[in-house]
């Protein structure tokens, strides 16, 4: 009778005791579950959210540059107003768009143009996709002072190779030119990064039903039509990551600019990332530095927030 | 399937002249061009004196070919070869230990991440995925300041952890794929057959990853072997230097050697071309993973 009253007192205890119990619960019943994770977890909230905490409270602070860091005193907004009225600001955002958007769209097209152009089955195409690879896999580093010796001001191949085709009477200064400068970096960087959107793509390409683009052939479809009408859609989801990838990785790329010119001649390279280098480690104003990686940091999330639900309804139109 | 498929193919490739066709090749042709000759003349200038290089017009083809740039940095002997070889022990140590115990502390994780229904699993794993998405530069000052506090500044060790920002999310991301492809009635046949959780992971999930494994593993290798910002901020002892800073660092100081910074661009190429090579389709399956499920 007792025990019968207890478990009835047990049930409705619960039932009104909400959904935190229930959680509670949940992780209980789970908790070997939480071991697997656990070791991952230490390592990335030292690594990783400590840091970004830490970026963020920086930002709001005016910091020495001896980086004594109990002498930090406390500005509010002051850095963010700094970075955002900053003279240099507007050029640098206008170079961080154009370097981010051009690579990001020449690597896209040279990519889906390889990815389809190596669909069919041919000799040596496995070959070919591994030489046009490798400049994906070496260090950008590597990139950087190959590419800067081909465009060397008296040396270099591609100056010596125009005077000798007669596009130019005598070798191009590429580098330390105001208006070649960022075409220049913009052209290793798509060297460095199409065979990436190539891959995706090429993946992308093997989800493409052959029944689909064989029937619009019967129905006397053109290869254009067969490639924007039965291909392309099929190709959206991957593509749409794809795309995302690279604008996230030239937004953050720093070795290319930073090696082979340091945001010169007269900051006509510089980008937000090379700035921010610039003003941390240059100049030593944390604060101001952290404040610009916090704007990054927002435009990145927002960023993160579409790449997310790109993956995620990939999800769903596979489930259904 | 594919054998009526081709048959049914065949008639129409008497067409006329496909020039979509033509225009692929070409477009492969240009792009192969575009990808080989900075490689080539890598290569090239790296057999040349430094005389030889440094001419106008450049010397196509070297007029006397010498491996004297090579035999420079390979030479325990000399001062430039010593370094060479340090940075690159102090390359391959970093990577390799960033890839251990990245990829050790990433397996159990993504198992979980694959097949536990934890609370929280959802939240913790799109906080692992957006990583990926933060510059080096947003974690380069606190970490700097962190490895100072910890006094790892200028130590190896610093590398190792700070790589860890990059190789253990992105290891887990991959491992959970290749996770989410072992049919989970595997480890239920274990199950019923007596083992405990951990021992149908360790005994069975553990050896049908191993090429998810491996693709991990180079991932986080070339990744490690490629880095460049950390070590460039955290490293200023020229004996702790990895190879993509030290290279840097010798080379300007001497009104830079062409030929011989050619020669060690190549030489710092070849480990990851080679890991490449020999396991492209790892490489291939682990860059496409999460885009496009297999």
């Amino acid at each position: 009778m007792s025990i019968a009253t207890g478990q009835v007192a047990d049930a409705l205890h619960e039932a009104t005791s909400s959904r935190r119990v229930n959680l509670l619960r949940r992780v209980i019943n789970h908790r070997t579950d939480y071991l697997y994770v656990l070791p991952a977890l230490v390592v990335m909230l030292v690594v990783i959210a400590y840091p970004i905490y830490y970026t963020i409270e920086l930002s709001f602070f005016r910091t020495p540059a001896n980086l004594q860091m109990q002498d930090k005193i406390w500005t509010g907004l002051d850095n963010y107003v700094t970075v955002l009225s900053s003279s240099s600001f507007r050029e640098v955002t206008v170079n961080t768009l154009i370097w981010t958007l051009s690579s990001t769209l020449f690597a896209f097209l040279l990519g889906l143009g390889a990815a389809l152009a190596l669909h069919r089955e041919f000799v040596g195409r496995g070959i070919l996709r591994a030489l046009l690879l490798i400049p994906y896999v070496i260090s950008a580093v590597a990139a950087s002072y190959v590419w800067k010796w081909l465009y060397h001001s008296d040396f270099g191949v591609i100056g010596a190779l125009s005077v000798q085709l007669g596009f130019s009477d005598r070798p191009i200064n590429f580098l330390d030119n105001l208006d070649s400068v960022l075409p220049s970096l913009i052209v290793v960087n798509i060297w460095k990064e199409f065979s990436f959107a190539m891959v995706m793509l090429m993946a992308g390409l093997q989800t493409v039903p052959e029944q689909l683009l064989r029937a619009a052939q019967v129905d006397g479809a053109s290869t254009w039509q067969r490639f924007w009408h039965v291909t392309f859609p099929h190709l959206r989801g991957v593509s749409m990551v794809t795309v995302l990838l690279l604008i996230v990785a030239n937004f953050n790329s720093f070795i290319i600019p930073w090696i082979m010119t340091g945001g010169g001649p007269a900051g006509a390279s510089d980008i937000w990332i090379t700035q921010i280098y610039q003003i941390a480690f240059g100049r030593q104003r944390w604060g101001v530095a952290s404040a610009y990686a916090v704007i990054l940091f927002i435009v990145m999330m927002t960023l993160g927030y579409f790449y997310v639900k790109a993956l995620t309804r990939g999800d769903e139109s596979r489930a259904g | 399937m594919s054998i009526v498929a081709g048959t049914l193919e065949r008639p129409d490739v008497k067409k006329p002249i496909d020039w979509w066709r033509w225009a692929g090749r070409f477009f492969l042709a240009f792009l192969l061009v575009f990808t080989v000759l900075p490689m080539a003349w890598m290569v090239l200038t790296s057999v040349k004196s430094q005389f030889a290089a440094m001419q106008y017009p450049p010397q196509w083809w070297p007029a006397e070919p010498t491996i004297e740039n090579y035999t420079k940095l390979l030479d325990p002997n000399n001062k430039v070869g010593q370094d060479f070889l340090k940075y690159f022990w102090n390359s391959l140590y970093v990577s390799l230990a960033t890839t251990v115990v990245g990829v050790a502390v990433a397996v159990p994780a993504a198992y979980a991440f694959s097949r536990f229904r934890f609370p929280g699993r959802t939240f913790l794993f799109f906080s692992v995925l957006v990583r990926n998405m933060f510059p080096a530069v947003v974690f380069l000052m606190p970490l700097f300041l962190l490895m100072r506090w910890m006094g790892l500044v200028n130590t190896h060790g610093s590398l190792i952890l700070t790589y860890l920002t990059f190789g253990l999310p992105l290891s887990i991301w991959l491992l959970k794929g290749f996770y989410d492809n072992i049919p989970i009635q595997l480890e239920q046949a274990a199950r019923i057959d007596g083992a405990t959780r951990f021992q149908a992971f360790i005994l069975i999930v553990m050896p049908l990853s191993s090429p998810g494994i491996i693709a991990t593993s180079i991932f986080s290798f070339i990744g490690a072997w490629n880095e460049y910002v950390y070590a460039y901020t955290f490293l200023s002892r020229d004996d702790q230097m990895t190879l993509p800073v030290g290279i840097q660092r010798f080379f300007t100081e001497f009104a830079t050697d062409w030929p011989g910074l050619m020669a060690a661009t190549f030489m710092m190429s070849v480990p990851v071309v080679v890991m490449f090579l020999v396991l492209q389709k790892y490489f291939v399956r682990a860059l496409t993973e999460g885009a496009i499920k297999h």
